[in-house]
């Protein structure tokens, strides 16, 4: 039994190196494609040591920065996801499907129209906004009856983001100049970002990375139930308050880079769960591949369907989770966190 | 006794329906002939080029709708009525048929793209005029004018109107080809995530090309849209030609290039390193239409690109 235990994990280990090679892999292609005409062959020359200034600039000046800010992105969306709904004890529990990126971004739109210019502010407002959202939606998890069925909190979170909606564009209708800055913020894209919005968040990584590898033991106790976690020594609101400004700290930075995208939290724990299992340290192993697979992969589509131009990657993520959604509220039994 | 009181009052209604009836005058609109009154006073522009127009042969309206992306008319407006005496009815998209009631205008305005449904509503408070509608064509705009001048009353003055549009734009092009200025230009509204090129069949792409720069953009803009979707930053190039007038809905086009020159893709193209950026407003540029919105183009045109 016990060989078959570590065999298992020395399968994990095997497989966890299969998807970092795979996001090399896409990492190297998100290099090598664009919407633009250097084309990937062209790109790959200049990579090998040819010299194309222009395949250099957009390879290094407008893929490269990309990549990195939906390699970010997608582990901290995809990390997110699986603590959120850790802690929601509610494999639905999505940040973007619950308004937590709602908050962020009613959050943002709110400092806009009062006056302040978008970059600078925006990363930290957008985590406070995370933040009262989040506590906003673990408030309803903690009511009766809610909590306990999966589907109902996704319900409580859908009004709670379209409440946040609605008021976002009630506010742009009062100020339209703001509306023209927000309205192409609001569906979330990685183009024309810059490599410093990603230093800026550089800080929050760090801290919740250190918060992370703290809390992940106790969290995966928490899953035994609130009594036997404080039977083993842990302090369940504690770790509850952790894991909320965690989550907050990445979404924010998150959302205040490439705007709201959905689904993305839910779909990479639903599969990183699948090779890993239940065990929330696991799970979060997989969660850092997986989220920038799925970014990097969305963002490549995005750039190629209607080249010239480029399609929100918003409008991406949400066309392709709504069907993981769909099918994970329909299987027979939702696997209990 | 009775009789001839009856006789002679009914004389006297049928005379001052028959004066009225050769005072109101009939106008061919997209929704088929509108009798219009002889001296419109209360006026409602439900278009930013019925505003300029009835402006630009001295009619004030008492109601407008507000620029596309602001609260107020657009600030050109400014310089030649006094925009404060304006009711705002509604934005572009929408217009508050309330506040328009409110007012009691005995003329409506319209733009070329009202539906159907809204031209009922708004033709029982008054004679609504509202041009045909031809698809997006550089020169729409000045039948557009043409007709609200007819139904303002004011046929003789718009023709002179756009009569002075045109012959400043012919002599703005002969200075310009004297000063050897040309060449090909681009209309783009600057979008974090890229630019989005302007249909070069607009309003003011086509008074650019009537002083002889030649405007592009076609081949990106879909056609029988006003603009393209946001350009790839990684296909800057398509939109690198002699001259690149960059519009927001701001005010200040002057945001739009600071915003733009955030962006590395944009900085190495010819025509920034050029100094070839013209930055806009996009409330004349892309919202407005009419003759004054033209004269103001033309006056950014010869502050721009004559030296």
């Amino acid at each position: 039994m016990k060989v078959f235990a570590r065999a298992k994990r020395l399968n994990q280990r095997t497989l966890l190196l299969c998807l970092l090679t795979a996001l090399v892999a896409v990492s190297l292609v998100s290099l090598l494609v664009g919407a633009g005409n250097v084309s990937p062959s062209q790109a790959l020359s200049m990579l090998l040591g040819g010299e194309d200034s222009e395949a250099y600039f957009v390879v290094w000046e407008l893929r490269a920065p990309r990549t990195l800010i939906g390699i970010a992105v997608g582990m901290a969306l995809g990390v997110s996801g699986a603590l959120l709904q850790a802690v929601a004890r509610n494999p639905l529990a999505e940040p973007g499907l619950l308004g937590v990126s709602a908050g962020a971004a009613f959050a943002v739109a709110l400092a806009l129209v009062l006056g302040a210019s978008a970059a600078t502010l925006r990363i930290s407002v957008a985590q406070l906004g995370a933040l009262i959202g989040c506590m906003c939606v673990l408030g309803v998890a903690r009511w009766r009856g809610v909590g306990n069925d999966p589907i109902r909190l996704v319900l409580a979170g859908a009004a709670f983001s379209a409440l946040l909606g609605a008021m976002t564009s009630l506010m742009l209708l009062f100020d339209q100049r703001s509306a023209d800055e927000v309205r192409f913020w609001v569906i979330g894209s990685l183009a024309g970002r810059r490599l410093e919005d990603l230093l800026a968040v550089l800080p929050s990584a760090v801290v919740c990375s250190v918060l992370i590898a703290l809390i992940a033991r106790p969290l995966s106790a928490l899953a035994l139930g609130e009594r036997m976690a404080s039977g083993l020594g842990h302090h369940p609101q504690l770790i509850r308050a952790l894991v909320v400004l965690c989550v907050a700290l990445l979404v924010g930075a998150a959302t205040a880079i490439a705007g709201p995208i959905i689904f993305v939290g839910l779909v990479v724990p639903f599969i990183a769960r699948a090779f890993a299992g239940p065990d929330i340290r696991r799970t979060l192993w997989f969660c850092l591949p997986i989220g920038p697979l799925i970014i990097l992969a969305a963002d490549i589509i995005s750039r190629v369907v209607v080249a010239p131009s480029e399609l929100p990657l918003g409008v991406l993520t949400a066309l392709c989770g709504a069907p993981v959604l769909i099918a994970a509220v329909r299987a027979r039994r939702l696997p209990t966190l | 006794m009775l009789r001839s009181v009856l006789r002679h009052g009914l004389t006297g209604v049928l005379f001052t329906s028959l004066i009225a009836n050769a005072q109101a005058r009939e106008l061919d609109t997209a929704f088929g002939k509108v009798e219009v009154p002889d001296s419109p006073a209360r006026v409602v522009t439900l278009y930013e080029g019925a505003l300029d127009a009835s402006v630009a042969v001295g009619v004030t309206p008492i109601g407008a709708i507000a620029t596309r992306g602001g609260n107020e008319v657009a600030t050109y407006m400014s310089e030649h009525i006094d925009t404060r005496q304006l009711e705002m009815v509604g934005v572009a998209r929408e217009t508050n048929i309330e506040a328009v009631l409110r007012l009691q205008p005995d003329l409506i305005l319209a733009t070329p793209q009202l539906p159907e449904e809204q031209y009922r509503l708004l033709s029982r408070i008054a004679p609504t005029v509202v041009p045909e509608s031809n698809g997006l064509s550089r020169e729409n705009w000045k039948a557009e004018s043409r007709l609200y001048g007819q139904a303002l009353g004011k046929e003789a003055e718009v023709d002179e109107a756009l009569e002075s549009v045109e012959q400043r734009a012919a002599s703005l092009n002969q200075r310009l080809s004297e000063a050897q200025v040309s060449g090909t230009a681009y209309l783009a509204r600057w979008m974090p995530a890229g630019p989005m090129v302007m249909s070069s069949e607009l309003f003011a792409t086509g008074v650019l090309a009537s002083t002889g720069i030649s405007v592009e953009g076609e081949g990106l803009v879909k056609e029988g849209s006003a603009h393209s979707d946001i350009l790839s930053l990684e296909n800057l190039s398509m939109i690198d030609g002699d001259w690149l007038f960059l519009a927001t809905l701001n005010d200040e086009g002057q945001q739009a290039l600071d915003a733009a020159e955030q962006s590395s893709a944009f900085t190495r193209l010819n025509v920034v390193q050029q100094g070839h950026v013209v930055p806009v407003n996009g409330q004349v540029w892309s919202s407005a239409s009419g003759p004054l919105a033209a004269q103001a183009i033309l006056d950014d045109i010869e502050e721009a690109l004559l030296p």
